[in-house]
């Protein structure tokens, strides 16, 4: 749901981490759950049992810690590998194969939980088995154990072991992505996203950081690599483009020239006897290179013209770096690079690009030589295209150095092979790139470019909400009419809105608004689900102008399954049961108790804002459609049942979302249900007819417990139920009737 | 670091290797002796205890004891180990109150050093990364950079006190031609104290006691440092310690001319000598002799090992 802050390298140490802390209370919270499911009704009464029952777990269990004995390890690693002694420093085992005789190092294996506790959906870390080889590739990640609710409670453990296996060969050098399911058949570049699981985004991006950060963790202790880096993208902005000459890109060091000349070489090959070999006098140019970073646009485009770069760019694919290497000194020179020994498509044994001390990987790209005209005044000459691919980890934004080897051999018959190199550095502006780094995620544009359509729809249907609830002599007047238009709404609101559109506002939002503010500080995760911002923001405004109802009378979709199961449970004839008047006040303040407790414990920091959360069934009836064990499923349906014998009892008394909206609702501007001079003193008919209990003997609305149904506001616009208008009406007329104030 | 490790091959596991493992626990088993082996890292390469005896429980317990007396000379000396005394000392110029293991290896370092006329010097660390870093960019280091480096080299830089040891300025230290011997002698006195008569330890230099318990005596194979691959000599039958030094395990050139051993008077690799292979009764011996071999040379090596009773030397020319 949110980004995860985790520390560089987490040792296990002997204080409890708070994500230790949270990991602890898991089975407890379950239990929690549990109890509150049997509940049913009577979830007042256990949740301050369930408090005091976690205060005192808190205290006594012991902090979790990897898991696996050596036992353990020798059965996922059996003969004949062979698990070597744990390693000294961190909690590595190392998984070692016998070769010749010696040993060598086969995988590091290591659980996540000790390098990177990050806590899941339910605030528990998963642990997973991962074995990391030396050169950093993935053989093998498996779960150990989880706690995450959507699995457990849902969709099984299955396709979370299927997930995980699609590590297998990947590299930590570079940043794994969790695409949509499928992500990798629609084309996402395999090495760099694995598959999804629709349900479980939260989940599977909890898992994809605890692989990924103890990954890193170890390759940092024992792989030498995972400082720099790694799972950087950095990429040439597409659509930063000035028309320049090859004389202005060389000017500015955005083209390099590499010369050699018989000099150089003699320099450089001094003492090796094989110094006099090059002919001619010693200015003469042995190799003339002209080295230039394509995908920047002012670079590739200028010097290549507009369509072949457009081809180029098309062909290397997203994320991949093109480098050219032009050769405009003599082409028949044995020194030349690219000359007649030049293997197209293969990587150049004559050239290398490095950065940082290492090679990066360039293979040549077999472009198609033919009328590639080096039209744009790129002198003549053999040229090569040299792909770096993404995961080379290559970065365009810092310097890197193109090498040439020139080789000499010395003696006849058993000849000696010298070699001798040459390097020329490029330096780019770090402004021609956009640098994305991997703990940064998916853009939170992806998921509303994606969701484009459903908010469209969601337009629509606020779009159609607002006026008809505005013009209250209009289709709210007309009670057939609008009755219909509000059970059609209801429905969109629940099978589009809430099982479609997974859109049902909650209270976990809330418990991530004080995380971050309290801890995070980062605020971003509201973007990543459109549809829930949408509606928050127009929910709010609705605030401001009619209150809490907007929201829970008309979008939220539990509400409207409340609404639906007691309408289908009308020709039961259940009878209401009437809540004595002190008891139902009594009631309506649980809900903000509840509210309260989830909102301190998020503050502090506790997990405890999690499981109390639970007290919302949204999760289960929603986002899960009741596929969840079984307390859960109890638990929302004992909510519907209960809704037949108190309407939207959870709505009037529990639901902690319902009293933060209730809370902010007192910003309210508009009284805008009429009143009358009658209403309450003597005519109570619309109090009666209140499903909610919005309204006071007095004939006051409580606005806070008033959730915009438009019951009382039909009846005092029809002059046939109104019942001062129906007595004024009996009396003959005499008297017109008073006009409706509303303020 | 990740050089491929010394390719000295081990002749009893390798003869486990082509009898298959069943069958050579079965002539064990035969003559009534249990034998455990128990792999793992350290000193930045794989490393690994065999012993044999009646007690199988013994054993394992004798083994937990000997990867714990390597833990201990790693703390002390890796500089594999950021937090090891000798990296601390090297970071702060000095050391109050020095793990005993550092003194040990530190009082032999001086006097070898002494011996060899600083052919052999623990000093040299210091161009470690003047030559990592060149080898990096494909280079070798300037000379310049390396002849004042070679001002911060000289084991006559070090002060050992009783309770303390200080570095001139710019000074550091590695262990590393020693500490690989030095824990095999530990790993073997642990296993020892634990009745077992009968091991085989490979803390990336070698140790064997008694014989195998096949009946047996222990073989150590040597590989060819130009094609480690091949067995270029047998040492059998084998006990005490061995210690190699070559120019193929960590290397800046492809043709070997400059690889992890220097000369601490040019600052470059010693020529001459592909490796150097020692026997000797102590694995710190053996580690510090054929280190010092490299770079004296054939002649002055022989003669070294010469004046060590109980040592052997052979030598492989560079090719």
């Amino acid at each position: 749901m949110r980004g995860q802050v985790f520390p560089e390298r987490a040792h296990p140490s002997p204080q409890p981490s708070p994500a230790r802390e949270r990991a602890r209370v898991a089975a407890l919270k379950r239990h929690c759950l549990d109890l509150v499911a049997r509940g049913g009704g009577s979830e007042t009464r256990a949740w301050p049992l369930c408090l005091a029952l976690l205060a005192l777990l808190l205290a006594i269990l012991p902090a979790q810690a990897g898991q696996l004995d050596r036992a353990a390890i020798e059965k996922n690693f059996p003969p004949p590998l062979v698990v070597g002694e744990k390693d000294a420093a961190l909690p590595i085992w190392p998984i070692l194969k016998q070769q010749a005789g010696a040993y060598e190092v086969f995988a590091y294996a290591f659980e996540s939980v000790d390098l990177a506790p990050i806590p899941g959906f339910g605030g528990t870390p998963p642990d997973l088995l991962i074995a990391l080889a030396p050169d950093g590739t993935f053989r093998d990640v498996k779960v150990i154990t989880h706690r995450e609710p959507v699995f457990l409670e849902g969709l099984g453990s299955e396709p979370l072991f299927a997930f995980v296996e699609q590590y297998a060969g990947l590299s930590a050098k570079q940043a794994i992505r969790v695409g949509r399911p499928n992500a990798r058949a629609a084309g996402a570049a395999p090495q760099t996203t694995v598959d999804g699981i629709s349900m479980a985004t939260a989940s599977t991006r909890v898992i994809n950081q605890s692989i990924l950060a103890s990954a890193l963790a170890v390759a940092r202790g024992k792989l030498g690599f995972g400082a720099g880096n790694v799972g950087l993208t950095v990429r040439a902005k597409p659509d930063l483009y000035e028309p320049l000459s090859l004389p202005d890109l060389l000017a500015r060091g955005w083209v390099k020239r590499l010369t050699v000349t018989n000099a150089d070489a003699t320099a450089a090959f001094k003492g090796t006897g094989t110094e006099a070999s090059g002919d001619g006098p010693p200015d003469a140019i042995l190799t003339d290179l002209y080295v230039a970073y394509l995908n920047a646009p002012t670079i590739g485009r200028n010097l290549l013209g507009q369509a072949r770069f457009d081809a180029l760019m098309r062909e290397l694919g997203p994320d991949n770096h093109a480098v050219m290497v032009l050769s405009a000194g003599p082409v028949d020179a044995p020194e030349n690079p690219v000359g007649e020994r030049f293997v197209l498509g293969a990587v150049p044994d004559r050239l290398a690009i490095g950065q940082g001390g290492l090679i990066v990987g360039a293979r040549d790209m077999a472009v198609e030589r033919r009328d590639a005209g080096q039209a744009e005044g790129l002198p003549a000459g053999n040229w090569t295209i040299l792909r770096i691919d993404q995961a080379a980890g290559f970065d365009p934004s810092a310097p890197w150095a193109l090498t040439e080897t020139i080789v000499r051999e010395r003696g006849q018959i058993l000849s000696e092979k010298i070699a001798r190199t040459f390097s020329v550095e490029t330096a780019l502006p770090e402004d021609l790139f956009t640098r994305v780094k991997p703990e940064d995620g998916p853009s939170w544009t992806d998921p509303w470019r994606a969701r484009a359509p459903e908010l469209a729809a969601l337009a629509v249907m606020l779009a159609v909400l607002v006026p008809v609830l505005a013009r209250q002599r209009g289709l709210v007047a007309d009670q057939r009419r609008f009755t219909a238009f509000r059970l059609a709404f209801l429905a969109v609101t629940l099978g589009f809105v809430g099982w479609y559109g997974q859109a049902q506002l909650s209270i976990v939002t809330l418990v991530g608004l004080v995380r971050a503010a309290t801890a995070t500080h980062d605020f971003t995760f509201l973007l990543y689900d459109p549809p829930s911002l949408v509606l928050w923001a127009f929910a709010l405004a609705a605030l401001v102008a009619w209150g809490r109802g907007t929201f829970c009378g008309w979008l939220c979709p539990f509400g409207a399954l409340q609404e639906f199961v007691a309408l289908l449970g009308r020709p039961l004839r259940i009878r209401q049961v009437t809540v004595p008047p002190g008891l139902d006040r009594a009631l309506r303040h649980v809900k903000y108790v509840l509210l309260a407790g989830i909102l301190v414990a998020a503050a502090v920091g506790s997990p405890l804002a999690d499981s109390l959360s639970e007290a919302e069934p949204f999760k289960t009836a929603i986002t899960l459609y009741f596929v969840r064990s079984w307390p859960f499923v109890a638990y929302a349906a004992g909510l519907l049942v209960l809704n037949l014998f108190v309407y939207k009892g959870f709505c009037r008394y529990l639901c902690p979302l319902g009293a933060s909206l209730a809370l902010l609702g007192q910003v309210r501007i508009l009284d805008w249900i009429p009143r009358r001079a009658e209403c309450g003193s003597p005519c109570q008919l619309c109090k009666v007819r209140c499903r909610y209990g919005a309204i006071a003997p007095s004939g006051r609305v409580d606005y806070a417990e008033c959730f915009q149904c438009m019951d009382c506001v039909t009846i005092i616009h029809d002059p046939a139920q109104c019942v001062p208008q129906v007595l004024a009406r009996k009396r003959q007329r005499r008297t017109t009737p008073r006009s409706v104030v509303v303020a | 670091m990740t050089g491929t490790r010394r390719r000295v091959l081990l002749g009893a596991l390798g003869l486990a290797g082509l009898g298959g493992v069943a069958a050579f626990r079965a002539v064990a088993a035969s003559r009534g002796l249990a034998i455990r082996t128990r792999a793992g890292l350290a000193f930045g390469t794989t490393v690994a205890l065999t012993g044999a005896g009646p007690d199988p429980t013994a054993i394992e317990a004798a083994l937990t004891d000997g990867f714990a007396a390597m833990r201990s000379v790693e703390t002390a000396a890796s500089l594999f180990r950021a937090d090891s005394a000798l990296a601390r000392l090297n970071r702060d110029g000095g050391l109050t109150a020095p793990d005993p293991h550092l003194v040990a290896l530190l009082r032999f370092a001086l006097t070898l050093a002494a011996e060899t006329g600083g052919a052999f010097d623990p000093t040299v660390q210091p161009l470690w990364p003047l030559w990592s870093g060149a080898a990096a960019r494909g280079e070798r280091p300037d000379a310049e950079r390396l002849r004042t480096t070679l001002t911060r080299i000289g084991w006559r830089r070090v002060r050992l006190e009783s309770d303390r040891i200080l570095l001139e300025p710019g000074t550091a230290l590695t262990l590393n031609a020693l500490i690989q011997g030095y824990a095999a002698d530990h790993v073997m006195a642990a296993l020892r104290a634990h009745g077992i008569a009968d091991a085989f330890v490979d803390t990336g230099e070698f140790g064997a006691l008694g014989a195998h318990p096949d009946g047996t005596p222990w073989r150590l194979g040597l590989a060819d440092p130009r094609d480690p691959a091949t067995l270029a000599d047998v040492i059998a039958p084998f006990t005490g310690f061995a210690a190699t030094s070559g120019d193929y395990n960590m290397r800046f050139s492809d043709d070997r001319a400059d690889h992890h051993i220097f000369d601490p008077a040019t600052g470059h690799s010693p020529g001459g000598l592909s490796s150097v292979t020692v026997t000797a009764p102590t694995g710190l011996l053996a580690d510090g002799l054929s280190t010092a071999c490299m770079v004296l040379g054939r002649e002055r090596g022989a003669r070294l090992v010469a004046a060590h009773p109980g040592c052997a030397v052979r030598f492989t020319d560079k090719a």
